[in-house]
């Protein structure tokens, strides 16, 4: 019989492994000397290298002549270039994904398809997704060369993996009344993935959609590095010219981008929920805190 | 000709069955049971004694432990064809994020024989649209379902299994939270249709008065061991 959940117990399961954790450290570290100065090293580093960030990053580029009337000649800088071509290799690679992933799902999910057939495709989506997306990146850029199309192809492999286990989790997670009920009217399988699963399951696919977007694009920001474009591009550039200022206002803007996705996403998330009287936010709750909003 | 003087025989036998989901638990065993065209027939018993599971085995969504079951004289044991079975279960089965007619047309689509119905005929949608409008719903068409109440929602389920235009409609608690009017108007389009098509409608009612006013035969599952959950015999016939 299995013995009850206590705190003491779980107190000393938890003092185990963390234990455990810091035998296993010990065992993979020669020389603990080493993080003597480190401190030192990387307050040294932040005030000679990093800061404060260089955002001539964000000037128009020297080449091609910038067309763009004042004050947009901030889109013909780098990091907007770089930006927004992440943004399009996220966006493609998404709907991509998605269009792929779905059909895979639909014969992943045990309460639609055959066992036989479920475990394929399982192996399959497994198969997308134990590579992250930046190691099928190389790959693509080996076989295609550099440029976007690389990274396109290597985000959308990477999506159909991590988008299909989603998607048949969820498509599992349906109540199974709907599907018995078309079970017994006889519909077939195709008919009851069109008919039932996907308009029952609509809210959690589109918002599941919504999140790769986002996690494609933080991916994004990596690839560029190996040579899939994007900002990962530029930011592998200024990392081989020593160039860390630059490398810095690079990586801010990154953490700005991702913020704003992150709050549109939250937003664009919440019109598909299950609850109908759940209020949606409003901008101002998307932007501003709600600690900030008691005052008004 | 009516279908129900060219079908003589009767749209479910069961001889010899006997359900449950464990073999050695069984829930009630029929020695013989035969509902006929045009025939209304309901089910009664406690609560927890097998009257749904009694459903689903005749749906073919369960295997009965042992015995034979025809439906809609198909072969012995097969699961019933393509739309001639229109089920109402207890729990509804609907799509909830989707509209009134969304969850109609696949109940009419079903109906609709051709072999890739993916794409609603114009006939599958003026066979809904009928349904609907026998349930009082047209005001409701495009509501998605979930916004519906409960009553309303059954009776999207009801106009779903008439849109089928089924062999045997198999209801299992349909009528309830419906008040008293809704549920004349409901019971009347379904009765209606059983005797004007010669298909049947076995339902499932606990509620005995209720089941006796609308059922030409009534079916208690009788619950006379010790054990509650294993019955001797379902099939003690009360004819009204």
């Amino acid at each position: 019989m299995r013995a009850a959940i206590n705190g003491p117990r779980m107190a000393l399961a938890a003092s185990m492994v963390i234990l455990l954790s810091l035998v296993v450290l010990d065992g993979m570290v020669n020389d603990w000397g080493r993080l003597a100065g480190g401190f030192d090293n990387l307050v040294l580093f932040f005030h000679q290298s990093l800061w404060p960030p260089d955002w001539s990053v964000l000037e128009p580029q020297v080449y091609p002549v910038c067309t763009a009337r004042a004050p947009f000649e901030f889109t013909c800088s780098t990091a907007w270039i770089g930006v927004i071509e992440t943004i399009k290799i996220a966006f493609v690679s998404t709907v991509f994904g998605m269009i792929l992933s779905l059909p895979l799902s639909l014969s992943a999910a045990r309460n639609l398809s055959p066992k036989w057939l479920s475990y394929i495709s399982r192996f399959v989506i497994s198969g997308f997704r134990s590579l992250p997306s930046l190691i099928w990146a190389i790959f693509f850029v080996i076989l295609i060369g550099f440029g976007p199309l690389a990274g396109v192809l290597a985000m959308s492999v990477y999506t159909v993996g991590y988008l299909g286990k989603l998607q048949y989790e969820a498509i599992e997670g349906l109540n199974k009344t709907p599907l018995e009920a078309a079970e017994a009217m006889g519909l077939s399988k195709m008919e009851m993935a069109f008919n039932v699963v996907i308009p029952e399951s609509a809210n959690d696919l589109i918002s599941h959609a919504i999140f790769m977007f986002e996690y494609n694009f933080r991916s994004g920001t990596i690839i560029g590095i190996v040579g899939a474009g994007g900002i990962g591009y530029y930011i592998d550039l200024y990392l081989r010219f020593l160039q860390y200022d630059k490398v810095v206002a690079y990586l801010i803007i990154i953490f700005v981008v991702v913020l704003l996705i992150d709050f549109v996403s939250i937003y664009a998330r919440s019109f598909f929920n299950d609850n109908d009287d759940l209020r949606r936010p409003t901008w101002l709750d998307v932007f501003v805190p709600e600690a900030l909003k008691m005052g008004k | 000709m009516s279908e129900t003087e060219e079908s003589e025989g009767p749209i479910i036998r069961l001889k010899d069955v006997t359900i449950g989901y464990d073999p050695e638990d069984p829930l009630v065993d029929i020695p013989e049971m035969e509902v006929f065209p045009g025939e209304i027939v309901a089910i009664a018993g406690p609560s927890g004694i097998g009257k749904t599971t009694l459903l689903r085995t005749i749906a073919g969504l369960v295997s009965p432990i042992s015995g034979s079951i025809e439906v809609c004289g198909g072969a012995p044991s097969s699961p019933p064809k393509r739309g001639e079975l229109g089920y109402v279960p207890q729990k509804l089965g609907l799509v909830r994020h989707a509209s009134v007619l969304h969850n109609v047309m696949i109940g009419a689509n079903a109906g609709n024989k051709a072999p890739w119905a993916l794409l609603p005929s114009s006939l599958a949608r003026s066979k809904a649209l009928e349904a609907i409008s026998s349930m009082g719903l047209v005001d409701k068409i495009g509501e998605p379902v979930r916004r519906l109440s409960g009553g309303q929602q059954r009776r999207v389920a009801t106009a779903r299994a008439l849109a089928q235009s089924p062999k045997l409609i198999m209801a299992d608690e349909f009528l309830s939270e419906l008040d008293e009017e809704t549920m004349q108007m409901v019971l009347g389009s379904v009765i209606d249709y059983v005797r004007s098509s010669g298909s049947a409608l076995l339902v499932v009612e606990h509620d005995i008065s209720r089941a006796k006013s609308m059922a030409d035969r009534l079916l208690v599952i009788d619950d006379g061991r010790i054990n509650p959950f294993i019955t001797e015999i379902t099939a003690v016939e009360v004819k009204v």
